[in-house]
């Protein structure tokens, strides 16, 4: 087929060429009629680099005398006359028009035309160019996302766009859990961006199941100009997702990418020496006034032993990863395709059944034309296939740390036939439970369908409709097992039975479908120098969900099938239990308008109807309002245009919505049937609790201004452009502080503003010096988030931290006591204040007394700090020399806190951690009084309470950090070499992913946030900030490139 | 093909996307009007008495859990939360502040369970397939359940935000505290007033049974003015249980340890309980207090030696260092565990517990700090239901809330405290229970009406009686109070003998718990302006 196809296409060009010298023939013999003064003109055209330019026309002005360069760029011209001039012009170059004067041979180089004020870019229901910008929109290219060693796109895009604020907070394969906000903190909601995919709304979940090598490109829509016409949905900005098309009359091209790589494990922290910890653990039970845990013997015992080998260590391990894509591209006359398949396999670094995810992407992207007609299918299958362990991540890798070293702690035995439990871990250990426990896996199919007709109605007119589709199919299967262990290392048979010994099973499925239904009416004509365009569109959407699930226990213990002795569980679930649906209908419209390219105004407008709300608030007004002025196209700056570049400031200011977040059914009073919530005579009745509505419950509004300039300079080589921006939230969903007499939750209610404020500088560059050529990318961004209107403040705590919600702080500030060092001498202490019944000594820590009376209380609590990332930056270099190329990426974060919890701060932590860890040893002693960390003292104790049962700034680190996220350095095989075999193009590669990273705390990764996106799931979202983190991984890999 | 006919193919294209679009729209819409399917709203809730039962069953839960059922031991003398720092421990340190999650924690839960008392008390006259004596029986049920949960409030509390019907959250935000005596009056008209709606142990059918008998809510009285020390209308309440059957028959087990078993729920001594059911209901704190080696994943709170000193020989001597755990109260044995006690699990493995410095087991004593094993080298016995689940020790055994045994003591205190205790009496309280609990006949026998002396031999009896059932803690207060102290429990607690190589009783950190209520909870008095802070957190 594919021969078949580029046979067709080299006859279809070769028919082309004969046309050509046909013409050329034709105006030969015409001009030798004419002229016979005429001479032979013949020359190379190079580029800057001094490599031939291929293709290339050369035309004598004013004639049709023509030619096209050669494969070495010459070009032969018969009967030039010696006055005349000729036009050499190459797409992506600079037109040059030269005068002959009598020569017969021109070397002529071409300079690149670096256009990027007529990029073309996606923007909401349609495309514009750079140039016509008035909003702030970001595109990132396929560039940035394809070849990198990423299990999805919102890796990809971390760093890539100012304000795209993408964090991941853990970096488990079967979780990969990631935050993303654009602008910051803008509702107290769902902070999630609308995701849009060629046009159709999709759901977060769509980022994590698209091909990454099918993208085209990404849009990041940042205001209201840009993101108004997505009306109540687009508060939190609009990531557009562009995917790959063919060409018409394109030669079809195959290209082939494999990558493969291993991702090693990177533990940040480790326990100290065996025999090191009892001694720690002596000092701390004498320091606390008990007897010593460890004699000397035992000591000397420990030290004459060694280490044994750290649990995390014995069940970590390295993880492949592989991805494998291939796609054709083409087109003929009317049509064009795109057709792609991919394979993405990255395993588990923990030991066990072969954990991991896998993820297989079809896609074919059909357009036609029919006469005025074009209608356009897109279609895409992913499968995502998950296994994973059926133990808690965290406490695995916490009850792995929190294990001494002592040589005499093992997990299974030498021929692996025993499992053992011990002391500290009395009822399971982590090589149990990622052995033996269970699996869970899921299978989940994602279908989308996107067709699309456009019928062109007269100049300039068009009419489209649109049918999106979007059915996904989850399933997830789970099975637990008993897992026997050993208590002693003499034993020799299992005796505890551990693990889950009812023998549960689960079998979970639900389906959703969302379908999109949209008309579009879109104009666009030039008069002279005025440009109008306008669209008007409607849409409807409608999602529904519907899951069931089955729980059994005491099944078979080989096949899981029921046995007689087997259970129902309750959690089993029929799918009206398990049941959502809402929609929107949506009118929606722009109008544009442009002078001369130079001045611009444009207005949006969307009209939503949200099923989330009561009638009467149900439907919402979101204008905006837009407008660009190119300076550099005036008069009076022609010299500014000529010298430096082109500049333009645009502006725009509207209202978006936000409604994420929201119930579907939070507006009504609901009465919820429990099972078994009490019991009567040993039968279990239902409970019924009941969750007052909020009739006026409406969106969420965000009035969004915006101010940014466009600048190039140096040829357009170099591309700036920079925003400023103000956010407004109002009407953010709250549930009140009410007091807890009132004996319950009442409805949430739009009471909440708040306020962000920040700014974005991009700068693009490009610089070719010799056979380099250099591009450099810069993003920095910061965003300040402040609560304006909340109410009564609301303090949280969660695993010893405090948290804050007051009216003129950050969302979610961090809470707590303020430290003044540790206290060095009975005098100071004596003269301090102390916490209420607090009993200290040398070398504890010191609380400030900020409201200045005796004691130190709750009313010495001031902020903290605050976790959300600052002054957030990406930088990428790519350089390419002849075959070689060579990228990196840099990412980071410029300010953000954290406060680090458990064991990794506490030694000995409130008797669950039986270790310390060696960035612990810098503790307080009366020689060592200038320590990082307070004495030791046994949990239990008043100094162990003084020093961490208070919320405080000790256990505060910061959170800024500079990422090698990637670096790649690729070489392409010459081409005269590589066509012999029939390829176009073969280029490979080696690759690593971070690589190294800039951080004041040694042993926590900054990345990783234990915050969603909305600062809120306080409390260790996967981990994060304590031991419990699955560790960050470090990729090193190398990949081929092939297209035909 | 002519134009003619491409403007054909075209209409006809358009025509069926258009088409297409639409039946594919109205097939798959969603409308803007939906419903939940799996809630019900305000207008359809209270069609049947089914359904209004179903709230009640909810504030059935909320009356009372299992976690304050055996959290609450940790504040008295009987256990020791050796796994220090949750919110008990600390304010048994004296370490607890306004903010202590449990403060929090009891407030919110008791007037979440009023909440939903009042709601039902509001709307249940809705339902119209109810019969009178049933909506009058169910009104009651929810009326009790509400008196024990302000009962709950004022008595950890003192003076608090009070009323009987639902309040409004800006109510919420203003309500001044209702001084606690008028608190307890209500309680006490509203328990009262409740009994002739309400059907004794016998006339309750036996699906049925769980909810509250006329039974429950004299004992309750009872308990109610036991705990302010009230002791004429204490024996008021108890005297209508004892010798007489109108309002419930009800007696002691022969066998103590047979009352906290699974086959032997609603045994004639359970006066009010918590009701759990095996897999569908259940709770598991047995977990983290049984035998490691019973499959326990730690132990939690540990007995104290304080507890176990308690137990007497079965002579009726008292006990002293060097006479071990052989020969003494029946009962220590059916509530802890010692070194060398004897456990079958759940499995009917039965195995000897050693919990002694020098074992090799998991069970043996690892000192007092940072450890899984109990720090008084005592495990939990009372309340292991065998029938629990093997790891998770999910457990269906019904928690008892108040015994028979209970009235008998709290009668022979009240007729005590007021010095009129007769042999007569005493042989129809206290005499049964020692001699349910193994003692020499003769230790059994009325000791003579010496005030003082019966008071102790009462306080022990309701000690040992009632450990670990979550109660000891209210006895420390009012007998506190009563004795004129200024501290509920302080003073070092003990463990076993295993410290210092065996030679010395283990000592755990000392506890200075000096306040007699709870503290407001924080998180109210920053939002109630009008709420006034207990005198001793201030």
């Amino acid at each position: 087929m594919y021969k078949f196809n580029r046979e067709k296409s080299l006859r279809r060009t070769a028919n082309k060429w004969t046309e050509r010298v046909a013409t050329v023939l034709f105006f030969f013999f015409v001009s030798i009629a004419v002229s016979a003064q005429q001479k032979s003109l013949s020359g190379t055209v190079l580029d800057e680099s001094n490599i031939p330019v291929t293709g290339a026309s050369v035309l004598v002005n004013g004639t049709s005398n023509a030619a096209i360069t050669d494969v070495n760029g010459r070009f032969t011209l018969k009967n030039v006359m010696p006055d005349a001039t000729i036009k050499i012009s190459f797409i992506g170059y600079f037109t040059q028009n030269l005068a002959v004067k009598n020569q017969t041979m021109m070397n002529v180089v071409l300079k690149e035309n670096v256009r990027v004020l007529d990029d073309v870019v996606v923007i909401g229901y349609g495309t514009t160019t750079r140039k016509n910008i008035t909003g702030a929109v970001d595109q990132v290219s396929s560039k940035a996302i394809e070849n990198r060693p990423v299990a999805n796109v919102t890796q990809a895009l971390q760093g890539a766009s100012a304000n795209l604020i993408i964090q991941q907070r853990s970096s488990n394969p079967n979780d990969n859990a990631m935050n993303i906000n654009i602008r910051g903190v803008s509702t107290m909601g769902n902070n999630t961006p609308l995701i849009v995919i060629d046009g159709v709304v999709s759901n977060t979940n769509a980022m994590g199941d698209i091909n990454p090598s099918d993208i085209d490109n990404v849009s990041v829509l940042k205001d209201a100009g840009s993101a108004a016409i997505y009306g109540s949905r687009s508060a939190n900005g609009v990531i557009l997702i562009t995917t790959k098309t063919g060409n018409k009359d394109q030669v079809p091209v195959i290209k082939f990418s494999a990558q493969a790589g291993i991702q090693q494990p990177k533990m940040l922290f480790e326990q100290v020496h065996g025999w090191e910890n009892a001694i720690y653990m002596n000092e701390a039970a004498a320091n606390a006034g008990s007897s010593l845990v460890y004699t000397s013997a035992q000591i000397q015992d420990l030290y004459d032993h060694g280490d044994g080998v750290p649990f995390q260590d014995q069940i970590l391990k390295n993880g492949l990863q592989k991805n494998y894509n291939v796609n054709v591209q083409g087109g003929s006359g009317n049509s064009s395709y795109m057709i792609s398949a991919g394979m993405f396999d990255q395993r588990s670094n923990f030991v066990g059944p072969d954990y991991g995810v896998k993820r297989y992407n079809f896609r074919s992207n059909l357009t036609t034309q029919i006469g005025r007609l074009k209608l356009t299918g897109n279609m895409m299958y992913t499968r995502y296939e998950n296994k994973t362990h059926t133990g808690d991540t965290g406490f695995i890798m916490v009850d792995c740390t929190r294990v001494p070293l002592y040589y005499y702690y093992k997990m299974k035995n030498d021929d692996g036939s025993l499992y053992y439990t011990n002391n500290v871990l009395s009822e399971s250990n982590p090589m149990g439970t990622l052995e033996k426990l269970g699996t869970s896996t899921s299978d989940n199919d994602y279908i989308t369908g996107n067709y699309s007709g456009e019928f062109k109605i007269m100049d300039g007119l068009k009419l489209k409709g649109v049918l999106g589709a979007e059915i996904r199919s989850d399933h997830r299967y789970t099975r637990q097992f008993p897992v026997w262990y050993a208590t002693s290392l003499t034993a020799t048979e299992a005796t505890y039975k551990g693990g889950a010994v009812t023998l549960p099973s689960n079998d979970w499925s639900g389906k959703s479908t969302f379908l999109n239904t949209q008309l579009l009416l879109d104009y666009n004509k030039t008069f002279g120098d005025h440009t109008v365009s306008a669209l008007a569109g409607y849409s409807d959407e409608s999602s529904r969900y519907a899951g069931i699930t089955v729980s059994k226990t005491y099944v078979d213990l080989d096949l899981g099938i029921p046995v007689t002795t087997t259970k129902v569980g309750t959690d089993s679930k029929l799918s009206p239990e398990d049941f959502s649906e809402n929609s929107i209908k949506s009118f929606f419209g722009r109008a544009n308008y442009s002078y001369k390219d130079k001045y611009y105004v444009e207005a949006n407008m969307r009209i939503d109807k949200s099923s989330k709300f009561a009638p009467k608030y149900r439907t919402g007004y979101f204008p905006s309002i837009a407008g660009g002025w190119r300076i550099s196209e005036e008069a009076f700056a022609e010299s500014y245009k000529a010298n430096v570049g082109d500049l333009k400031i645009r502006s725009s200011y509207g209202i978006l919505g936000n409604q994420d977040g929201i119930g579907n059914y939070d507006y009504q009073t609901v009465y919820t049937m429990y099972n078994n919530t009490y019991s009567f005579n040993n039968a279990a009745t239902s409970g019924t609790g009941f969750a007052y509505g909020n009739e006026a419950l409406t969106w969420e509004n965000s009035a969004n201004f915006n101010i940014g300039i466009d600048a190039t300079f140096l040829n357009n080589t170099l591309f700036i452009n920079a925003d400023y921006f103000n956010k407004q939230t109002t009407g953010i969903l709250l549930s009140p502080v009410i007091p807890a007499t009132f004996g319950g939750s009442v409805a949430t209610q739009n009471l909440g503003t708040m306020q962000n404020r920040g700014w974005e500088f991009t700068a693009n560059y490009r610089l070719k010096s010799g056979d380099f050529n250099h591009a450099f990318s810069l993003n920095v961004a910061d965003s300040k988030n402040k609560v304006t209107k909340y109410g009564d403040e609301k303090m949280t705590t969660s695993d010893g931290v405090g948290f804050i919600i007051r009216e003129g702080l950050a969302l979610g500030s961090y809470f707590g006591y303020k430290t003044d060092g540790l206290f060095q001498s009975e005098e100071e202490i004596a003269n301090s204040a102390l916490p209420l019944n607090g009993t200290v000594v040398p070398g504890d820590v010191k609380y400030k007394n900020l409201n200045g009376d005796n004691v130190i209380d709750e009313k010495d609590r001031t902020v903290l700090g605050n976790a959300f990332p600052r002054y957030t930056f990406g930088f990428t270099y790519n350089v390419s020399f002849k075959g070689f190329d060579f990228s990196t990426m840099l990412q980071g974060v410029g300010k953000r806190d954290f406060i680090v919890r458990g064991e990794l701060i506490e030694p000995f932590h409130s008797s669950y951690s039986y270790t310390m860890y060696k960035h612990q040893k810098d503790y307080w002693t009366p020689e060592n009084t200038d320590a990082r960390w307070p004495r030791l003292a046994a949990p239990g104790s008043k100094s162990n309470s003084n020093n961490f049962n208070h919320q405080s700034d000790f256990a505060m680190e910061s959170g800024a950090y500079l990422r090698v996220k990637n670096v790649q350095l690729g070489y392409t095989l010459p081409k005269n070499l590589t066509s012999k075999v029939g390829c176009e193009n073969l280029r490979l590669y080696i690759d690593a992913q971070n690589l190294f990273t800039l951080s004041s705390c040694s042993f926590v990764d900054p990345e990783t946030s234990e915050f969603g996106n909305n600062m809120g799931g306080t409390g260790g979202q996967g981990g994060a900030n304590s031991a419990r983190n699955y560790p960050s991984l470090k990729y090193y890999g190398f990949g081929v490139d092939l297209s035909f | 093909m002519t134009k003619k006919n491409t403007n054909m193919k075209l209409k006809n294209i358009l025509t069926i996307f258009a088409l297409g679009s639409a039946m594919i729209s109205m097939n798959s819409c969603v409308d803007l009007d939906t419903a939940p399917k799996n809630k019900f709203t305000d207008n359809n809730y209270w069609t049947s008495q089914l359904k209004a039962e179903a709230v009640l069953s909810m504030a059935y839960s909320q009356m009372y859990g299992a976690d304050y059922y055996f959290n609450n031991e940790i504040l008295s003398d009987n256990a020791f939360n050796g796994r220090a720092g949750n919110n008990e421990y600390k304010i048994m340190m004296g370490n607890a502040e306004p903010t202590n999650a449990r403060f929090s924690g009891e407030w919110s839960t008791c007037y979440g369970g009023i909440k939903t008392c009042n709601l039902f008390l509001e709307k249940v006259d809705k339902v119209t397939d109810m019969n009178e004596a049933t909506t009058n029986r169910l009104k009651a049920e929810a009326r009790f359940i509400r008196a024990f949960l302000f009962y709950r409030l004022t008595n950890w509390y003192g003076d608090i935000p009070f009323f009987e019907s639902s309040i409004t959250v800006d109510e919420s935000q203003v309500i001044k505290q209702t001084p606690a005596a008028d608190v307890k009056a209500w309680v006490h008209s509203e328990l009262n007033d409740i009994v002739q709606y309400l059907p004794t142990n016998k006339t309750q059918k036996a699906a049925e049974r769980g909810r509250i008998t006329q039974g429950a809510a004299i004992a309750f009285n009872a308990r109610t003015y036991l705990y302010d020390n009230d002791f004429a209308n204490c024996e008021i309440q108890c005297a209508k249980l004892i010798g007489t059957t109108e309002f419930g028959t009800y007696g002691l087990e022969t066998d103590y340890s047979k009352i906290f078993q699974p086959d032997n729920e609603y045994n004639k001594e359970v006066m009010l309980d918590m009701e759990y059911v095996t897999t569908y209901r259940t709770w598991d704190q047995m977990r983290d207090l049984a035998p490691l080696t019973a499959g326990a994943r730690l132990s939690n709170v540990a007995p104290t030696q304080e507890l176990v000193s308690s137990y007497r020989m079965l002579d009726g001597t008292a006990w002293a260092d060097g006479k071990g755990y052989a020969n003494r109260d029946l009962r220590m044995d059916a509530t802890i565990v010692h070194d060398g006690s004897s456990w079958t699990t759940q499995d009917g493995v039965t195995s000897t517990i050693l919990t002694s410095n020098t074992s090799t087991t998991m069970d043996h004593w690892q000192g007092t700090q940072s450890t899984n094993q109990s720090v008084t080298g005592y495990y939990y016995r009372k309340n292991f239901d065998k029938t629990s689940v093997v790891g998770s020790f999910a457990a269906g055994l019904n928690l008892i809330l108040i015994r028979y045994a209970d009235v008998l003591l709290m009668y022979a205190e009240s007729l005590n405290e007021q010095n009129k205790l007769t042999a007569d009496a005493w042989n129809i309280t206290v005499k049964p229970l020692r001699q349910r609990a193994g003692f020499d006949a003769a230790y059994c026998e009325f000791p003579g009406a010496v005030q003082a002396n019966l008071r102790s031999d009462i306080r022990l009896e309701r000690r040992c009686e009632f450990a670990l059932e979550g109660t000891r803690v209210f006895d420390l207060r009012r007998w506190g109070k009563m004795d004129g102290k200024t501290t509920v429990v302080t003073g070092i607690l003990h463990g076993d003998k295993f410290a210092s190589t065996g030679t010395a009783f283990i000592e755990l950190t000392p506890v200075s718990y000096d306040k007699f209520l709870f503290a407001i909870p924080q998180s109210e008095l920053d939002i109630n302006k009008n709420l006034v802070q207990n005198e001793e957190y201030k």
